[in-house]
């Protein structure tokens, strides 16, 4: 019983962290400043 | 204390046995996207080259011809369109590009802009208001720039902006490119008559008044992509380019004349800088579909062996027996 216990916990655990991390997502961030160019850059 | 590092051990490997399909099946497709603010310049040459004059109407041999290509996430339209999709889930990457045209003295030659939209984990097309190359509404099919997160070796459908049309992008094999090995896909968009570009180098000249003529534009291209795999990107590209201008009062006697001509390659140091980006997110990649499942698959089993391990020795007949709280039983008291 307490091993089933155990299992469980840990299907919990990785369950929770997974649903969070997901939920969480990624930051979108902000549109570059920068501009589309028309002129030939030097470098990347 | 044995007993209770079994348990704990145990809880651990189910932990890390639950956490490995779940990363590679759920967490994955939902957290590995391409990023809603990018922005990624790209500089291609061809040279030499054959272009057309607009002032005298003939083509030109010139030394080089470049093609600048920029692709800026615009983070507010695509937040716009997935507030309006309903499906708040669903994450929307909006690419505002310009591929501006320059001759060999710097002047403009054309400049092409387009709306790219598409579906941030699997780069299918998102169909909303905006969609565009060149100022026309257009409804793309199949992909454009980059492939899907785990490209496989088949066929994809690729639209072509000059065209406007969605055609086959062929897999023709596996190739190593610079330390990676990646897929090589080629398509070829036979002569097609294409709208002439809305800005064209000559004052005076518009789309408009060279479709009064009766004159045509025409184009071909043979376009090249070697993309490595696991992240969908393509780290080379080349395009063997050929348009003309046909029929119309234009032209004079004659039927056609070549608009433009030439091999377009990637400049060197952006290969370079494209291999070092893509070397460095794949490794991003792997970790969410290969090493950290596979590792946590192979951490459980080594915590349950030691689990078991530590239950067995607890088990052991030689051992003395574990302690009990109960109370000892009453031995008979001799008088």
């Amino acid at each position: 019983m307490r091993a089933l216990i155990a299992a469980a916990i840990g299907l919990a655990a990785a369950l929770a962290l997974v649903l969070t991390v997901t939920a969480i997502g990624a930051p979108t961030g902000e549109t570059s400043p920068e501009p589309l160019l028309t002129t030939v850059p030097e470098h990347p | 204390m044995r007993r209770k590092a079994c348990l704990v051990l145990l809880a651990f490997a189910v932990f890390c046995a639950a956490l490995s399909p779940l990363l590679r099946w759920y967490a994955f497709p939902r957290l590995v996207k391409v990023p809603a603010d990018r922005y990624q310049t790209m500089v291609l040459e061809a040279a030499p080259a054959t272009l057309i004059d607009y002032g005298t109407m003939r083509a030109e041999k010139v030394p080089k011809i470049t093609i600048v290509q920029t692709l800026k996430g615009n983070v507010e339209a695509s937040e716009k369109i997935e507030k309006n999709d309903g499906d708040s889930s669903r994450d929307v990457v909006v690419w505002d590009g310009l591929s501006y045209v320059q001759g060999p003295d710097g002047k403009l030659v054309s400049r092409i802009p387009e709306r790219y939209i598409f579906d941030a984990h699997s780069q299918e097309p998102v169909h909303a208001r905006g969609e565009s190359v060149d100022g026309d509404p257009v409804e793309r099919e199949g992909i454009e720039f980059k492939w899907p997160f785990l490209t496989e070796k088949r066929d994809y459908a690729y639209f072509d902006a000059q065209a406007r049309v969605t055609e086959p992008i062929h897999y023709k094999g596996t190739q190593r490119f610079r330390g990676l090995d990646v897929y090589y896909f080629e398509q070829t968009i036979p002569w097609t008559e294409v709208p002439l570009p809305k800005t064209l180098p000559v004052k005076g000249i518009t789309p408009q008044s060279i479709a009064g003529t009766g004159t045509t534009r025409w184009y071909t291209t043979v376009r090249k992509f070697w993309v490595e795999p696991v992240t969908g990107a393509p780290v080379y590209g080349e395009e063997i380019h050929r348009e003309e201008l046909r029929g119309g009062t234009l032209l004079g006697d004659r039927d056609k004349v070549t608009a433009f001509s030439g091999h377009v390659k990637m400049r060197e140091d952006y290969i370079e800088d494209t291999v070092d980006l893509v070397k460095s997110q794949r490794v991003l990649v792997l970790l969410m579909t290969s090493y950290l499942p596979w590792g946590l698959l192979v951490l459980a089993a080594l915590l349950l062996a030691l689990a078991l391990w530590l239950e067995a020795r607890s088990r052991r007949p030689g051992d003395p027996a574990p302690a009990t709280d109960r109370d000892p039983e009453p031995q008979p008291a001799n008088a």
